[in-house]
């Protein structure tokens, strides 16, 4: 809504409060009064004194009452409308961020697909089934049908280990309904889901959009996103990232079949819809709110409540909402929604970093009367109205309001006490006045009494609303940052199972050594996250490490007493991995190090004993960044004065932040400790004085996200309001 | 008797309504050359030149700043004083008008004769007249009278 539209203001519009319209209507009838009052005094002065310069003087003064009085009712409706629009107005910045928010969850985790499907493809497992089944069913094309031919063991060999690979992936990396690889001739052949093989084996899949698209991919480098749509592999819609298989796992080879891997895009967007909607005491989500994407066809392909909003439907929105399709196109309006009157946003992807997105849009609705529902007192926040109105949090125009209303209440005092000056000088005759300008007085520092009641009532709802605001960004801060190390907790589990590390480690020669090296670089130059791989054999000693730069330093040296090396020694699963917080270590020289592990067990088994540790250094500071940035407090997208973003360890050091000046890394943070002491998944918010500095701030606490339990950090975001 | 009310730092200073001509908003000043720091400046109020005294540099606490909560009280001079038919009163104001420059106003207390107290030794000042007390607050009652005289000398010390 614009705010320098004309008032709007209306009593019997229905999103006024109860409350509301009756102190409006209390303070207007109580100011309209007074025109009487001012009338009655005009005319005793007419009557207790012949002087014309006293009488003059009490006409004048009556004249200023009234001029006042009728400034205040004007004064009021434009307060009221402020009042309105301000809670409007940052209901709708916040119902925006929120929307855009969801979207941007979902593309970041996306983004990540496309990597996967593209690394797996590579593995030799995969291929080699591919090139066997491909063969094995030419020959059974000549051979008789059903005659056993002498090459169908080593197939059924070869699908049996795909399979197995494929089992590993899907269980490092939860994310995924099941994976298929795909022959030539679309026939699937192997798949990672064990309860659904005797469904998915054998199944024709060359009709598939997602087949016929991922065998004409370009090179290794290429892949396809196949939107929500239905697939034989399983009932449930499916969203397919999709690539080729080439002949010797070469990137230019030959495209000898496909691999597809079905995200739980359900099971992703049930978690982000429902995420930041307000819940009841018993956990239930509130009546009117709503939270869906829809696909480019306006289709919902999820939503937060499948009873009214269900997969496939066209929801009832306004045309502008339907049809929005420029990357970061968005619609804020009001409308009624499934018989709520509802303010509607609605946020067109703008997809994330090189990856475009599939052109879905987010939508949130929520039921007007939430924007108008009364916030808690300013006081329990340890702010008095006063300082809060004269925060930075309050919009320019309101502040010019509150200080009209004072100047207003200190010139009807004014009058009053010159009335009564006055009044004193006519002696006995004056004291009939008494009573006028103890009305006067009476009603000006009601009225005004009762504005400033509202206007504290408004500072305190803005002040809720910010801290909300600044919650939620603390959240997608800490959300974000628990998503991205889930990824390389599946990422450290996947590639300890790798056969070059396995089988090196047992043979440990030189040559083999070698190779992991080799190994470990390819790896480390499909991904951008991760300064350096290293691989400890059982004694504790490095042995490989993908940085070519660091492989001097780092070869030989031992490091058995460092915690990632001590934990990593102790796992027997392939499932099991473990997370060095951020410190220093020798492995760098100049950053911190964020380090996860995860065992190389002996054979490439499942479980079984350690042969070496793959330890991975994640590239802490250049990622933790930018997310941090992204997550700052704006307005009209500039970042909000003072506004800084930050995370804190367990131990209450700040290690990553926005503001090296005022919330400095390595250093213990100085914000409250309710904020800081916060159990998983837990959120808080508050204001607190430091660096000379008022600040609002918003704090959530980790809970990890899927396997990866997070290590105890929590995100801040704060701005300063002074 | 009505008494208008102003602060001064955290005490309340009381004055006799019928010693005010008329209270008005603080704005600006016409300064006045080699004048002492006490005196404000000049102001004009409907042909009258009025000149202000600053009441916190007079009291000796801070100096009172133009804001939107200041104001300046307007005392009368003799013969306006003298006008008045129903007062009784023994005050000898200025010949001329003269303004304390005050900070914030609060209102106005009708005070009986009996509740008018006489100022405790300890807290002895030229230009306090009274005390009255009103719940658990002390009103300090000015005597215009000493105070406006600042205008043409220095700052009187108590």
């Amino acid at each position: 809504m614009n705010p320098n539209q004309d008032i709007q203001f209306n009593i019997y519009n229905p999103v006024i409060t109860y409350e509301h319209r009756a102190a409006y209507d209390m303070i207007v009838s109580q100011l309209q009064e007074i025109f009487p009052i001012c009338n009655q005094g005009k005319c005793k002065a007419l009557e207790v004194t012949d002087d014309p310069q006293k009488q003059k003087q009490i006409n004048d003064l009556m004249e200023k009452v009234e001029y006042f009085s009728d400034s205040l009712i004007n004064i009021t409706k434009v307060f009221f409308d402020q009042l309105y629009r301000a809670k409007e107005g940052s209901s709708e910045s916040i119902s925006h961020s929120m929307a855009k928010i969801k979207i941007d969850m979902m593309e970041r985790s996306l983004l990540e697909r496309t990597c996967d499907v593209r690394w797996w493809a590579l593995e030799k497992a995969f291929w080699q089934c591919i090139e066997i089944s491909n063969a094995s069913q030419g020959k059974e094309a000549k051979s008789k049908a059903g005659a056993k031919t002498a090459s169908a063991s080593a197939c059924q060999q070869a699908v049996d280990l795909a399979c197995t690979r494929l089992e590993d992936i899907r269980s490092s990396y939860t994310l995924y309904r099941d994976l298929v690889i795909v022959n030539a001739h679309g026939i699937v052949v192997a798949n990672s889901n064990a309860d659904r093989k005797h469904l998915v084996l054998g199944l024709d899949v060359s009709d598939e959009a997602w087949f016929q698209h991922a065998m004409q991919t370009k090179d290794g480098t290429d892949y396809h996103v196949q939107d929500i749509a239905h697939s034989k592999i399983e009932e449930q819609a499916s969203l397919i990232y999709a690539t080729a298989i080439r002949a010797d796992g070469d990137e230019n080879g030959d495209v000898i079949g496909a691999m597809g891997v079905l995200f739980d895009f359900q099971g992703e967007c049930q978690i982000i819809l429902n995420d930041y909607l307000p819940k009841a005491a018993n956990g239930d989500m509130l009546d009117g709110w709503f939270s869906f994407f829809t696909n480019s066809q306006g289709k919902v392909i999820c939503s937060s409540d499948q009873h009214f909003i269900p997969f496939g439907a066209s929801p009832e929105l306004p045309r502008s909402h339907r049809h929005l399709s420029k990357p970061g196109e968005s619609q804020v309006t009001t409308g009624i929604f499934f018989g709520n009157r509802s303010l509607l946003v609605s946020y067109h992807t703008a997809g994330f970093n090189e990856y475009p997105g599939l052109g879905w849009t987010s939508h949130l609705v929520l039921p007007i009367h939430a924007i108008f529902e009364r916030a808690s007192d300013s006081k329990v926040f340890g702010i008095t109205p006063k300082e809060l109105m004269s925060s930075s949090l309050i919009p320019a125009q309101n502040r010019q309001t509150y200080q009209e209303i004072q100047r207003n209440k200190g010139d009807i005092q004014l009058i009053s006490i010159n009335g009564i000056v006055l009044a004193t000088d006519l002696g006995k005759a004056g004291k009939s006045f008494m009573p006028i300008f103890d009305q006067i007085t009476e009603t000006g520092s009601s009225t005004t009494g009762k504005m400033e009641l509202l206007l504290s009532e408004m500072s305190a709802d803005m002040l809720q609303q910010n801290l909300q605001a600044l919650t939620n960004l603390s959240q997608q801060a800490i959300e974000l940052i628990d998503r991205n190390l889930f990824e390389r907790a599946a990422d450290v589990r996947w590639w300890s199972t790798d056969h070059v590390l396995w089988e090196s480690l047992q043979a440990k020669d030189k040559k083999h050594l070698e190779a992991i090296n080799k190994r470990l670089q390819i790896i480390n130059a499909s991904y951008t996250m991760y300064r350096d791989l290293v691989v400890a054999d059982a004694s504790g000693r490095i042995v490989a490490n993908s940085k070519v730069e660091n492989h001097d330093k780092l070869m030989g040296m031992s490091v058995a007493d460092q915690y990632w090396l001590r934990q990593g020694m102790q796992m027997s699963k392939t499932t099991h991995y473990a997370a060095q917080d951020v410190c220093d270590s020798e492995l760098e020289n100049e950053n911190t190090s964020l380090i996860y592990c995860s065992a190389i067990l002996e054979n490439g088994q499942r479980s079984g004993k350690p042969v070496g540790v793959l330890g991975i250094l994640f590239d802490w500071e250049n990622q933790a960044q930018p997310i941090l940035a992204a997550c700052l407090p704006r307005i009209n997208n500039e970042v909000a004065h003072g506004g800084a973003a930050f995370y804190v360890n367990r131990d209450r050091v700040v290690i990553a932040t926005t503001d090296e000046t005022h919330f400095p890394i390595n250093q213990v943070v100085n914000i409250p400790t309710e904020n800081v002491n916060l159990k998983d998944g837990h959120t808080a918010s508050g204001l607190f004085s430091a660096n000379g500095r008022k600040y609002i701030i918003g704090s959530s606490g980790s809970h990890g996200y899927r396997e990866y339990k997070g290590l105890g950090w929590t995100a801040h975001v704060v701005r300063a309001i002074d | 008797m009505l008494y208008s009310i102003f602060h001064l730092g955290r005490n309340m200073i009381g004055v006799p309504i019928y010693t005010i001509l008329e209270i008005v908003r603080s704005n600006k000043f016409h300064q006045v050359k080699g004048a002492p720091e006490v005196i404000d400046g000049l102001i004009n109020l409907r042909g009258k030149v009025v000149t202000v005294i600053n009441t916190g540099i007079a009291f000796e606490t801070h100096k009172v700043v133009v804001s939107d909560e200041s104001r300046i009280f307007i005392f009368k001079n003799n013969a306006e004083l003298k006008e008045l038919t129903d007062i009784d009163s023994d005050d000898d104001m200025s010949p001329d008008n003269i303004g304390l420059h005050v900070e914030k106003i609060e209102g106005v207390i009708n005070v009986e004769k009996d509740e008018l107290q006489p100022v405790p030794a300890n807290m002895a000042h030229p230009f306090y007249q009274h005390v009255v007390r009103r719940g658990e607050d002390f009103i300090i009652i000015l005597k215009p009278s000493k105070a406006i005289i600042l205008n043409s000398t220095e700052t009187v010390k108590p």
